[in-house]
C-alpha cells in the first residue's frame, strides 16, 4: 500500500499537498507550482518512485501536468498534479534530477507548449521538423 | 575528428522506418542521434473522439505485436474508473492471450536478433517456431494479431472447450523447441562473442533512465507489473520473474529466452485451472473520474491513463508504450562501443517504433541535430573536397 509514501509526503509538506486516495493502489496529489520540484524530487529520491510517464492536458483552468509515479514494491501508482497558467505555461524541469523525465517533458513541450525551464535539450520530439515552432497540436485555445 | 554515419530511415537491418546518426571517432561510437516519428498517427487525439468501446479496437492498432497489451491496459483503466472488475473466466482467458502474445513477440525478437547478427539459422528457427503460436492465437481469438479480444468487464467471445487440447499440444511442442533453441543460442561461441560484455547498462543507469521490461531486468532492475501489481490470473499461478545481473546484451537476451519458458508454464496452468461462468461483467457506463491501467507488455510496461467526464468518450486518453522509455538507454549503452555492435545494441531493447509512435532525438552535448538534407549537403561538400585533393 502506498500509505507510507503518502505519510511521508504529508510529514514533509504538510497541508501544501492535497491528497486524494482512490482505493488502496491509487492516489492523486495536487501541489502548487512552487512545490512541484520538491515534491517530484521527493517521489523519486526518497519514496523511490519510478516515473512511468506524464499526462499533459489542456483544461479550462490551465495546462495540467500529471506525473505518474509507480511505487513498485507496493504495486501502487501515486500521481502528482499541478496546473500551469495559460497562455505561456512554464515550470522548472525535473530532468536534471531524474534523466527519465527528459523525453517525457519534451513530449509535453511538443504537444502542449509547456516551457520546461532548465531542460538540457528542450526540442520538439514528435512533430515533424517542418511544422512551425509554436505549433502545439493538443492545445485547445487556438 | 568525429564523423557521422547515417543509418536509415529505410535500411535493410531496420524493420520499421527510423533514422539513426552515429557519431564515430575511427571505429568507436562517441554518440548517437535517433530520429523517429515517421509512423506517428495521432492516436491519442483520435482516441478522444471515439467511444470507450471503439477505443479498445483503436489502441490495438498502436502496434501489431503487442496489441493485446495495449487494449488490456486501456480496459484496465476503464475498469479502474468504473470500479468493476472482470469475471474469473475473463481474467484467465485474458492472461492466456497475453502470454501467447509474449511468446510470439519474444520469438520474433530472437529471429530479428539472428538476422542482425547475420545468423540466419537462428532467424529461420525462431520464426518457424513462432508460427504455431500464431495459429494457437487464431484458434482462440480468431485473429493472428489485433485480437479484438478485450472489452471493459471481460472478453468479447467465449472459447469452445475443444480448442484447448490443441493449444496444450502446441505448448508442449513449443516447450521442447524452446529448450533446443535456448541451448543452441547460449552454447554458441559466435553469439556469445557478439553479445557478452557488449552494450553495458549499469543498474543505476537502468533506474535513472526509467527503463522497463527485459531491458531493465537484464540490468538487475527487478520490476515486473505482473508481480508488482497483479492483474489477470498472475497472482494465482506459479511463475518466476527472470532477472539477470550481467547488464550487457547477453543478459537481456537470456531474460527474453528464459521468460518464454515461464510464459509456457503460465499458459498451461491457466488452461488447466480455467474457471467457468460468464466471460464479461456488465459495465453500463464509465462514470466521471480518472483511471490508470498498466500491464507488462513483451517489451516492458504499457501505461494508459484515462480521464472520463461522464460521457461515452474519454476526455483524455494518454498512452505510453515501453520503447519510449527504453530508447534513451541506447545512449549510455553505445558509447565507446564499435560501429559493428551499434545496431545490435539498438536492437537489444527490441525497439518498436509504431508502438512508440514518437520521435526521439539523442545527441552528444553541443552537437546540432542534422536533418536528411543537411547530411546530403555535407556529403556533397566532402565529395568536392575529395575531388579537389585527388
Amino acid at each position: 500500500m502506498s500509505k507510507q509514501v503518502l505519510e511521508g509526503l504529508r510529514a514533509k509538506f504538510g497541508d501544501r499537498v492535497d491528497i486524494v486516495e482512490r482505493g488502496t493502489r491509487r492516489a492523486f496529489v495536487t501541489v502548487s507550482n512552487d512545490d512541484w520540484i520538491p515534491v517530484t524530487r521527493h517521489m523519486y529520491e526518497v519514496a523511490k518512485g519510478r516515473l512511468c510517464t506524464a499526462s499533459g492536458s489542456d483544461r479550462t483552468t490551465g495546462v495540467e501536468l500529471l506525473y505518474h509515479f509507480a511505487i513498485d514494491p507496493d504495486g501502487s501508482v501515486v500521481n502528482i498534479r499541478t496546473t500551469l497558467d495559460k497562455p505561456f505555461p512554464r515550470i522548472e524541469s525535473l530532468t536534471k534530477y531524474y534523466p527519465a523525465a527528459d523525453f517525457i517533458e519534451r513530449e509535453i513541450f511538443d504537444f502542449l507548449g509547456v516551457e520546461f525551464v532548465g531542460h538540457p535539450d528542450a526540442r520538439k520530439i514528435l512533430s515533424s521538423h517542418d511544422r512551425p515552432a509554436d505549433f502545439h497540436p493538443m492545445r485547445r485555445d487556438e | 575528428m568525429s564523423n557521422i554515419i547515417p543509418i536509415g530511415p529505410f535500411h535493410p537491418v531496420l524493420e520499421e522506418p527510423e533514422y539513426i546518426q552515429l557519431y564515430v571517432d575511427g571505429e568507436t561510437v562517441t554518440g548517437a542521434d535517433i530520429d523517429l516519428g515517421r509512423v506517428h498517427r495521432g492516436i491519442e487525439l483520435l482516441a478522444q473522439e471515439k467511444t470507450y468501446d471503439q477505443d479498445t479496437f483503436l489502441v490495438e492498432r498502436i502496434c501489431g505485436i503487442c496489441s493485446a497489451s495495449h487494449s488490456w491496459a486501456a480496459v484496465l483503466a476503464m475498469e479502474d474508473i468504473a470500479g468493476v472488475g472482470p469475471t474469473d473466466r475473463a481474467r484467465y482467458l485474458r492472461t492466456i492471450v497475453h502470454e501467447l502474445e509474449r511468446l510470439h513477440s519474444h520469438m520474433l525478437w530472437v529471429g530479428l536478433g539472428g538476422h542482425i547478427l547475420g545468423y540466419w539459422t537462428v532467424f529461420m528457427w525462431g520464426w518457424k517456431y513462432r508460427e504455431p503460436i500464431l495459429d494457437a492465437l487464431e484458434a482462440i481469438t480468431g485473429n493472428r494479431n489485433n485480437y479484438a479480444w478485450y472489452c471493459p468487464g471481460g472478453v468479447r467471445r467465449d472459447v469452445p472447450d475443444d480448442v484447448w487440447p490443441s493449444v496444450l499440444k502446441t505448448m508442449d511442442e513449443f516447450d521442447a523447441q524452446c529448450d533446443l533453441l535456448i541451448g543452441a543460442i547460449l552454447d554458441d561461441p559466435v553469439i556469445l562473442g557478439r553479445l557478452k560484455g557488449v552494450g553495458i547498462l549499469k543498474q543505476e543507469d537502468a533506474i535513472a533512465y526509467g527503463t522497463l521490461g527485459p531491458t531493465a531486468r537484464g540490468s538487475n532492475f527487478d520490476i515486473d507489473v505482473r508481480r508488482d501489481e497483479p492483474y489477470g490470473a498472475y497472482s494465482e499461478v506459479d511463475w518466476n520473474v527472470i532477472v539477470q545481473d550481467g547488464c550487457d546484451c547477453l543478459a537481456v537476451a537470456v531474460v527474453r529466452l528464459l521468460e518464454m519458458k515461464e510464459s509456457v508454464k503460465i499458459i498451461k496452468q491457466c488452461i488447466k485451472n480455467l474457471p467457468g461462468g460468464p466471460i464479461a461483467a456488465e459495465i453500463r457506463e464509465i462514470p466521471r473520474g480518472e483511471g490508470i491501467g498498466h500491464v507488462e507488455a513483451p517489451r516492458g510496461e504499457s501505461f494508459h491513463f484515462i480521464r472520463s467526464n461522464g460521457s461515452n468518450m474519454p476526455e483524455r486518453h494518454k498512452m505510453r508504450a515501453p520503447t519510449f522509455n527504453n530508447i534513451p538507454s541506447f545512449r549510455p549503452r553505445v558509447k565507446g562501443e564499435s560501429i559493428a555492435d551499434a545496431v545490435l545494441i539498438f536492437a537489444i531493447i527490441d525497439p518498436c517504433y509504431s508502438c512508440t509512435e514518437r520521435m526521439a532525438v539523442l545527441g552528444p552535448d553541443g552537437k546540432p541535430f542534422m536533418a536528411g538534407n543537411d547530411l546530403i549537403k555535407l556529403s556533397h561538400a566532402k565529395t568536392e573536397e575529395l575531388r579537389k585533393n585527388s
